[in-house]
């Protein structure tokens, strides 16, 4: 096991961050922490790193407990913080050097690593560059240069993509996922799900402090009663067919504007058959169809009774 | 790995222009700003005598410490001396109006009962010629009551060797160099300029404490031992401000040509000191007061500019009412204690004083390093 957390409980005064918090990440894969704002991501990653004091629970990584001074765990993790945290004053290359040669004491391997961590992020063109004078997303790619140089075997991401152009959003995506093909651990904390289902192999979604599931994409979405969205584009729906259609088996809603009709059902077989089947007895003609399984929102949604689109 | 983090550190601090702004080109202008306002004050110092009628009459002939005292003040006794004050037309009452009308003097004296000072204008020549005066006035009084007392003293004699007394005590503790009572103020701008080190300090401590800034948060998730990064730090911050103080005196004694007595290896020995002082009152107050970048600075220069106006760089008189009044405050300024290293170096020939202001100093390092080592020491925050 990468990061075993226990029981982990973390107060703000009042205010309580992290409530019998529990998760394990495993060797290879790519953990997606989903949730809100304010649910408690960047907390769980601080507990964990031991820059927090936390009230109760146990942090272990790489089976040892995690502390402030645990060098040796310290040398393996490689870490992208939310707030960008690199210095004005050092230009692309310094700042990659800066910080790796806080691990890596060797001068030689060094350069080679700082090279390959600013072409990892294709700021090859930006190397004398100051960070005031990169783009929003250049810098967030800088940010994660300075984090990965060192070639750590577990790496944690808190948010990276925040106010990311798509461009950039990208790269940063598919970098992701090229270091865990390289071998590393990687933890992932964002509120996009979409993001969170195109590259996480295993997802904890949470809410309020709280893990309120943990699974695969698929597990997830098995865990819920929500079965797939359908679209139907029609010309004309006469008089009593969306009744009919609300009438169908599995369905739970049907709504028709635009020429398009929205229907949501439970999970079961032959839904998009049954529909398609309804409206050829009436003689409806069909133009395009659309299926679309459910996605982590509806998981939320049904676990919490809110959106998670609403908190963005 | 130190070597790494110090030259690192150091890049970041020398390319830091608004910091570089405080300590260093501010201390400049300030010191060129001192340095023309008081080039007239120090004009009076050397040369320019200034001229002045003295209405002969009866009464002037019959007051010979007056004369005597004009004398050593005046004519080719005194210049050689280095110290004429005056050049004298002795005139009648008319010529001397006359004189003064037309500006060829800058006041005249007539004595009828007292001694009377007639001027068109006030201006530093007017004031120099009444301080004349009054010290006169105030000696002969002097001179008076003793004479009363003790009837049997040549009243001449002693006026002279009052004067004399004056004058030693004027010219001799000085010794090696030319005199100048502006040094106050430099010193003391030195001695600020040295706690504006402090801006260094907070600067590296904000840099790598996890809970006041995101650039620490990294830094402390390496796998390197805080103190030795903190140490780094300490360095980088005294490297680039003792150059930046070694620039001001530069500065200083070649372009404002300002004296510092010549003790060099004692000159370098104070501002590392006082640098230190304010590297570590930086580190202090940025330990202490945990958030506000404005608020830090803000206590840093309101501080600074309190004690510096304490070690009189504002007022030179400030210095000497402290001293007097409450010296105790004077210890507890490092700004003064820099200030009055600088100046014992400059009067006395003993270090007694240098060295004991330099214990006082390290008391104020060994104070704030403990108070922020306490700080830093944590490593977990409750919350960030
Ligand atoms: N230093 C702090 N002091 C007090 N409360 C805090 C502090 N930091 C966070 N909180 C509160 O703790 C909760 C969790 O915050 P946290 O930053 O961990 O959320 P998050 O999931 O990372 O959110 P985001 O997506 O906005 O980054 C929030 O309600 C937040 O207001
Ligand atoms: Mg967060």
């Amino acid at each position: 096991m990468v990061i075993t957390v226990k029981n982990l409980v973390k107060r703000y005064d009042d205010l309580i961050a992290l409530d019998h918090f529990n998760f394990e990440v495993k060797e290879g894969e790519i953990f997606g922490l989903l949730g809100p704002n304010g649910s408690g991501k960047t907390t769980a990653i601080n507990c964990i790193l031991s820059l927090l004091k936390y009230d109760k629970g146990t942090i272990e990584i790489y089976g040892k407990p995690m502390s402030p001074d645990a060098y040796d765990l310290k040398r393996n993790i490689g870490i992208i913080m939310q707030n960008v945290a690199v210095f004005e004053e050092l230009n692309v290359y310094e700042n990659i050097d800066y910080f790796c040669g806080m691990y890596i004491t060797d001068k030689k391997l060094r350069r080679q690593l700082v090279e390959e961590a600013i072409d990892f992020v294709g700021l090859r063109d930006f190397r004398k560059f100051y960070p005031k004078k990169l783009s929003g997303g250049l810098l967030r790619r800088l940010n994660i240069a300075c984090g990965i140089a060192h070639k750590p075997k577990l790496i944690i991401l808190d948010e990276p993509t925040v106010a990311v152009d798509p461009q950039s959003r990208n790269n940063i995506l598919e970098g992701i996922q090229r270091l865990n093909k390289e071998g590393a651990t990687i933890v992932y904390t964002s509120h996009y799900m979409e993001e969170v289902e195109e590259i996480c192999t295993r997802i904890a979604i949470m809410d309020k402090g709280r893990i309120i599931a943990t699974g695969t994409n698929d597990e997830l979405k098995g865990m819920i009663n929500s079965g797939e969205k359908l679209t139907v584009e029609v010309l004309k729906l006469e008089h009593g067919i969306l009744e009919g259609v609300r009438g169908l088996p599995n369905v739970v809603s049907a709504e028709f504007y635009d020429n398009l009709l929205i229907v949501k059902s439970t999970k079961g077989k032959n839904n998009l058959v049954a529909l398609l089947d309804y409206l050829k007895t009436k003689n409806i003609s069909v133009g395009k169809i659309y299926s679309e399984p459910p996605t982590l929102n509806d998981v939320f949604l049904e676990i919490t009774g809110k959106e998670l689109r609403d908190q963005l | 790995m130190f070597l790494h983090n110090y030259i690192y550190r150091l890049k970041c601090l020398i390319r830091d222009k608004e910091t570089v702004f405080w300590t260093m080109i501010f201390p400049l202008v300030l010191a060129t700003l001192f340095y023309m306002a008081f080039s007239n004050i120090a004009n009076f110092e050397g040369f320019s005598p200034v001229k002045v009628g003295i209405v002969d009459n009866q009464e002037l002939q019959e007051n010979t410490n007056f004369l005597r005292a004009l004398a050593s003040v005046s004519g080719e006794t005194a210049a050689a001396d280095d110290r004429e004050l005056f050049i004298i037309s002795y005139v009648s009452r008319a010529e001397a109006e006359a004189l003064l009308q037309s500006n060829k003097i800058s006041g005249y004296i007539y004595i009828e009962e007292d001694i009377n000072l007639v001027v068109k204008h006030t201006g530093i020549n007017q004031s120099i010629i009444k301080g004349f005066l009054d010290d006169f006035k105030q000696t002969t009084s002097t001179v008076m009551t003793i004479v009363s007392r003790n009837p049997m003293v040549d009243q001449g004699l002693l006026i002279n060797t009052i004067a004399e007394r004056r004058e030693y005590l004027k010219e001799q503790p000085i010794g090696m160099e030319n005199p100048d009572p502006m040094v106050v103020y430099f010193y003391s701008l030195i001695a600020m300029a040295c706690l504006y080190g402090g801006f260094w300090g907070m600067k590296e401590v904000t840099a790598i404490q996890a809970n006041q800034s995101p650039q620490g948060a990294r830094i402390s998730l390496a796998p390197a031992h805080k103190m030795k990064l903190f140490l780094a730090s300490m360095l980088a911050a005294t490297t680039i401000q003792m150059g930046i103080i070694s620039v001001l005196l530069l500065y200083m004694s070649f372009v404002l040509k300002i004296s510092f007595g010549g003790r060099l290896s004692y000159i370098i020995l104070i501002c590392l000191v006082g640098t230190i002082t304010g590297v570590t009152f930086g580190t202090f107050i940025s330990s202490v007061v945990k958030r506000g970048e404005g608020l830090k600075i803000g206590i840093l220069i309101g501080v600074t500019q309190i004690l510096s106006f304490l070690a009189g760089m504002m007022y030179d008189k400030m210095k000497y009412i402290v001293n007097t009044k409450a010296p105790i405050l004077g210890i507890l300024n490092p700004i003064n204690l820099i200030a009055d290293s600088f100046y014992a170096l400059y009067y006395y020939d003993s270090y007694n004083k240098f060295f004991t202001n330099i214990a006082y100093l390290c008391g104020f390092i060994i104070g704030f390093s403990i108070i922020t080592y306490m700080v830093l020491r944590r490593q977990k925050y409750g919350s960030i």
